[in-house]
């Protein structure tokens, strides 16, 4: 059951990211843009921790600890270029 | 190795993942099909973190009862927890800034009525 | 090991001056004037075993893979010079002790003396071609020091240029060709090389060789027409000047020729080149000897005619030339060492070396007048003195040859010609100073210190005892260095009468023709004014910039600044050399099994492609072109971990966050967006080099994953943790199997890292006060919000780190990842709460830490030293204590630990500073 489970929430996942970079490239502003590749980055994580659970290793948990600290540093970034301009201040 | 828990461990782990699978995809179609960036911003950052956390959720069962605790997860969970509404709120003060179109059912506080625009994005 | 003493003890004493530098002058020059006694010392030791008929050698294996060797030999030739060398040496340190000034800072001089001391020591010694050619250069680059002694006047720092480019491009063909000998003889050992001399001589590429050789040997004894730089490098200290233009580093190109005399000698090639060459610049010299109204400049171009001389009678090759070759080095270099000397003491006595206003000196210095008749005497070639004797010897060899047929009888009469010159230069030179009319000088001269005299006595008194003893002075020296030129059989006969025949009467031709030329000179002068001779120093100069203007112009067509134009060049390049290669194999799909598609990978790669052709498509849109990329670097992490390369997806991950916040940094600088520019057949062009050269590498990729593929990694995987004491087969690649790699690579990060800070420092850049539409920037810096999460993350994010760290050895992790994530961190800080409040809480400069890194690093390496083991040998063991249990230790964490330090050193360096740029500048109108 867990296997068709997880294969289950692997489609709906990877249907997810495929929404996502549709309103990545429609925009219309590049505050969607932004959000949208916010929205990849915790998905991808979440795929991350379904192949880990597929694989049985947690070799993966590491990486998906880093989208999610990484990808907030990016969206906190490029939302603040848009607010400042300038990041370090 | 998946299918040797006992089943009502393995329909909990189930039930989550496909909690957040739902969620998640929810959230996708939310961020896809809302009218403004307002309303876009609520799908990912509440739907899709509530759908990694259903996974991480899942995930910490499954390991849990299988290899042993796992505290990577638990991580995951608490930065996530910790971060989207910080990334949410700081997008929200950046489309405010940079006075984005809303339909008419969103309300910008700033502004009277009358100024609001009647034009879908 | 007594041979290799004596070679690098100079080297080694160059650091004992510097090291007293601030003690008096006296110690200065104890401590230079020590090295060379305790290296002539060394060279007396061996001396007997060397007159003995032996040949010391030493060798050491450096890369024997390459045939590099350090291998010395002490044979008779090296002998020679290498007492005159050390000998002289010592003269001139005694005699600079004296002659420099207070203000000279003794210390870098005799260092500098030293340094050239053991180089030349070096050059005639060295066993090995390469050896050789690597003292050569050094030469070049200690007297490059030395002449431009005096940094502060132009004309030095002109002169030592000129010295170094001229001799410096000679020592580049010289390296061409050695590299031809040693390839044609299959070794650089100079026995291999002598036992392969038929073979040289007979092969193809011999005269080449043998041309690119007489280059460097040419350029460095400033033979005709390179002789242009010697009497520019008069501009060095006059002890400078009796050292390297008279004994040593001029006779460098002179002892090429004589060791490799049995290599390439003997051949027409060579005896027409050198001795042509040499004829043309002894009369070249002799000539411009006379003319000269500056005392070293005579010097110089006496030292040019004299080297000429040598060069010819090696050139002439019979076994009586070489003798009179090795000889007249000896000769000269005493004689010359002691004009030079002189010169100097008339300079330091008088204040002027102009042969116009000096003169009458012989009441004020009547002691330098003696030893300036003698050594004079000596090389204008009168009989009892040792020049006599070489002359003479050099008449008879001129005369006896028969190279030129029924002209030979030429070269007799222009080397007499030459002679004369050089007896008139010898009069002009005591005459002019001592005698004639005294005039009004800069300073009242008279006798300098005795000590200033003592060396030029000891170097007269020997050309006297020479020229009338030579068999019991010299012969002894002799022998041994011409059979190691000439050959086995050498006999040294040096007769101070032969009777009356043709030599003794050309030499007595030359005495009286010099004299008439001497009284005659007035007449000269005003022939050779008529020529416009341009100074050579002009000529040079004129070359150089033309050259320069020249290379500015290729560089101005080839390096336009334009990176499509690098880009494009480099990727059709690729294109060339690969495509040949993949049309070979016959089929793009291997044999391998495929793997299955699955929904995952399926809209990875869709998301992939589609994102990589956004940040195309969006390329005028910087931020969305930026976001787009971002969403490449995700993608293709995924990808890694797909393919099971954690650590891999790990890396990629952060260095993509990390260098998408530089170009955000770096974009707040820039226009947001890009002008339409490109021109459509550019466009074109492009997408036709990019669209191959993604075909290409996509096809390669494709190609090599569908194949089974044995690579170095079956060793690493089996001996990782038998030699690496880690599982994570990546981490010890970085940290241990490859560990000189990385140490080297975090070295250029910092180095790179510490050039950009350089850069930012002091730019002030324009700053935008609102974005592209307009609109001013948001009041707030710092949200609340932000500010006060970041600063919970902070702690959660330096544990991740330091996890990552400390299991990097043996699972996914590592100093590098760490160190960027660490680094994200800080740059959070930054963003959130602002450069001071960093600041306030975290003042340390990157810089150091940087260094430090590489510095922990560094010594972890050179640690295993202390344990007999090689640079960067890890060691690991496993402990047992109570409690905690079994864990292993392992140095390779020290020498993450550097890395890791570095890494973040850098990259805050680079970032944060970047990021404080503005802050500074900005004025500060808004707080929060």
């Amino acid at each position: 059951m867990l296997t068709t489970v997880l294969q289950f929430a692997f489609f709906m996942f990877s249907v997810a990211l495929l929404l996502n970079l549709l309103r990545f490239f429609r925009g219309p502003d590049l505050l969607d843009r932004i959000l949208a590749l916010d929205t990849i980055y915790i998905n991808s994580l979440a795929l991350l921790i379904l192949l880990g659970m597929w694989h049985h290793t947690s070799f993966y948990f590491e990486a998906a600890l880093l989208i999610a600290m990484l990808g907030f540093i990016g969206t906190v970034a490029a939302a603040k270029f848009l607010l400042r301009g300038d990041i370090i201040e | 190795m998946l299918d040797t828990l006992p089943f009502w461990l393995e329909l909990t782990i189930c039930f989550f993942i496909v909690l957040g699978a739902c969620f998640a995809l929810i959230g996708s179609i939310g961020l896809l099909r809302l009218p403004d960036f307002m309303t876009r911003l609520h799908a990912p950052t509440k739907n899709t973190t509530m759908g990694v956390g259903g996974v991480i959720l899942g995930s910490l069962i499954y390991f849990g009862a299988t290899t042993g605790f796992n505290i990577h997860e638990l991580l995951i969970a608490i930065f996530l927890f910790l971060t989207a509404p910080i990334s949410a709120h700081l997008l929200a003060k950046a489309g405010m800034h940079r006075q984005l179109k809303l339909t008419e059912n969103t309300r910008d506080l700033r502004k009277k009525p009358e100024q609001f625009s009647d034009e879908q994005s | 090991m007594y041979l290799a003493l004596m070679v690098a003890l100079p080297f080694l004493g160059a650091i004992a001056p510097l090291l007293v530098r601030h003690h008096s002058r006296r110690t200065i020059s104890y401590a230079a004037g020590a090295v060379a006694v305790v290296s002539l010392l060394l060279l007396g030791y061996l001396t007997p075993s060397v007159l003995a008929g032996e040949v010391p050698q030493f060798l050491a294996t450096w890369l024997p893979q390459l045939g590099l060797h350090v291998a010395f030999r002490l044979d008779g030739l090296s002998l020679l010079f290498a007492a005159l060398i050390l000998g002289i040496g010592l003269l001139i340190i005694i005699y600079a002790h004296f002659y420099l000034s207070q203000h000279d800072d003794a210390g870098r001089f005799y260092a500098c003396l030293l340094l050239f001391m053991g180089s030349m020591l070096g050059i005639v010694t060295a066993d090995n071609l390469i050896l050789l050619w690597f003292f050569w250069e050094l030469t070049s680059i200690s007297s490059f020091l030395l002449i431009g002694f005096w940094f502060h006047q132009s004309n030095a720092r002109r002169g030592a240029r000129m010295a170094l480019a001229i001799t410096g491009a000679g020592g580049l063909a010289l390296l061409a060709g050695i590299l031809l000998i040693g390839n044609i003889a299959g070794s650089y050992q100079l026995d291999a090389v002598f036992a392969a001399a038929d073979a040289i001589r007979a092969h193809s590429l011999y005269v080449p060789a043998l041309l690119l050789v007489l280059i460097g040997a040419f350029t460095k004894s400033a033979q005709f027409p390179f002789q242009f730089w010697l009497p520019h490098a008069m501009a060095a200290p006059t002890p400078v000047s009796a050292y390297l233009h008279s004994a040593t580093m001029v006779k460098a190109g002179i002892f090429l020729l004589a060791r490799l005399f049995p290599v390439l000698g003997g051949t027409f090639e060579w005896f027409t080149i050198v001795t042509l060459v040499g004829l043309a610049t002894m009369l070249f010299g002799a000539y411009f000897a006379l003319l000269k109204n500056d005392l070293k400049g005579l010097l110089a171009f006496s030292t040019i005619s004299h080297l000429g001389l040598i060069t010819m009678l090696l050139g002439l090759g019979t076994h009586g030339a070489l003798l009179a070759a090795l000889f007249h080095i000896l000769n000269h270099a005493t004689f010359k060492a002691g004009l030079f000397m002189i010169a100097g003491i008339i300079d330091h006595e008088t204040g002027s070396r102009d042969l116009r206003k000096l003169g009458g000196l012989r009441k004020a210095m009547p002691m330098t007048m003696w030893l300036a008749m003698i050594t004079s005497a000596a090389m204008a070639g009168v009989p009892l003195l040792n020049g006599f004797l070489s002359k003479e010897m050099f008449f008879t060899e001129a005369y006896q040859q028969h190279l030129f047929g029924g002209l030979s009888w030429f070269i007799p009469v222009l080397v007499t010609l030459g002679a004369m010159l050089s007896v008139a230069y010898s009069i002009r030179f005591v005459y002019d100073v001592f005698f004639d009319k005294a005039h009004e000088l800069p300073k009242q001269p008279h006798e300098p210190p005795i000590m200033m005299r003592v060396p030029v006595l000891i170097l007269a008194a020997l050309c006297i005892t020479v020229g009338i003893a030579p068999m019991i002075m010299v012969s002894g020296f002799l022998t041994p260095a011409l059979t190691s030129v000439a050959g086995a059989d050498a006999e040294v006969y040096i007769a101070l009468w032969h009777g009356f025949n043709l030599p003794l009467l050309m030499s007595v031709l030359a005495l009286l023709g010099g004299i008439i030329i001497y009284l005659q000179r007035t007449e000269l002068f005003n022939f050779n004014r008529q020529f416009d001779i341009r100074d050579a120093k002009d000529v040079f100069a004129g070359i150089v910039s033309r050259v320069t203007r020249f290379c500015d112009n290729l560089m101005q067509r080839i390096e336009t600044g334009s990176l499509q134009r690098y880009m494009a060049a480099l990727f059709i390049l690729v294109l060339v050399f690969v495509i040949p290669e993949l049309m070979n194999i016959s089929a793009l799909t291997g044999s391998r099994p495929q793997l299955d598609v699955d929904a995952i990978s399926l809209s990875g790669a869709i998301i992939l492609m589609a994102a990589a052709f956004g940040a195309v498509i969006f390329h005028r849109q910087r931020l969305t072109s930026l976001l787009m990329l971002s969403v490449v670097g995700l993608m293709v992490s995924l990808v890694f971990i797909q393919f099971s390369a954690p650590d891999l997806a790990m890396t990629q991950l952060v260095v993509e966050v990390v260098s998408i916040l530089l170009m955000i940094l770096a974009l707040f600088f820039m226009p947001q967006r890009i002008p339409r520019s490109s021109t459509g057949g550019r466009v074109a062009r492009d997408i036709l080099i990019a669209g191959f050269v993604g075909g290409v590498v996509g096809s390669i990729t494709f190609a090599l994953l569908t194949r089974p593929f044995s690579s170095i990694s079956d060793y690493f995987l089996a001996n990782s943790v038998p030699g690496g004491g880690g599982t994570n087969v990546v981490n010890v690649i970085l940290v241990d199997f490859r560990g000189f790699d990385t140490l080297g690579e975090i070295t250029v990060l910092a180095i790179a890292a510490a050039g950009i800070h350089k850069l930012l420092n002091n730019l002030r850049p324009f700053m935008p006060s609102g974005d592209v539409d307009g609109r001013a920037w948001h009041q707030v810096k710092h949200p609340m919000m932000l500010q006060t999460i970041s600063q919970l993350v902070l702690p959660l994010a330096l544990m991740v780190s330091m996890y990552i760290f400390l299991r990097g050895h043996n699972l996914p992790g590592g100093g590098f990842i760490a160190g960027l994530v660490t680094a994200a961190a800080m740059i959070l800080q930054y963003m959130a709460n602002g450069v001071d409040w960093v600041k306030e809480r975290f003042n340390y400069n990157y810089q150091s830490l940087a260094a430090i890194g590489v510095l922990i690093a560094s010594l972890t390496g050179v640690g295993s030293w202390l344990f007999g083991a090689n640079f960067l040998t890890s060691w690991f063991t496993y402990l047992d204590w109570p409690i905690v249990g079994k864990f292993e230790i392992a140095t390779a964490i020290l020498f993450d630990l550097g890395v890791y330090l570095t890494v973040i050193g850098a990259t805050l360096m680079i970032l944060a500073n970047f990021g404080q740029m503005t802050t500074r500048h900005r004025p500060r109108q808004e707080g929060h």
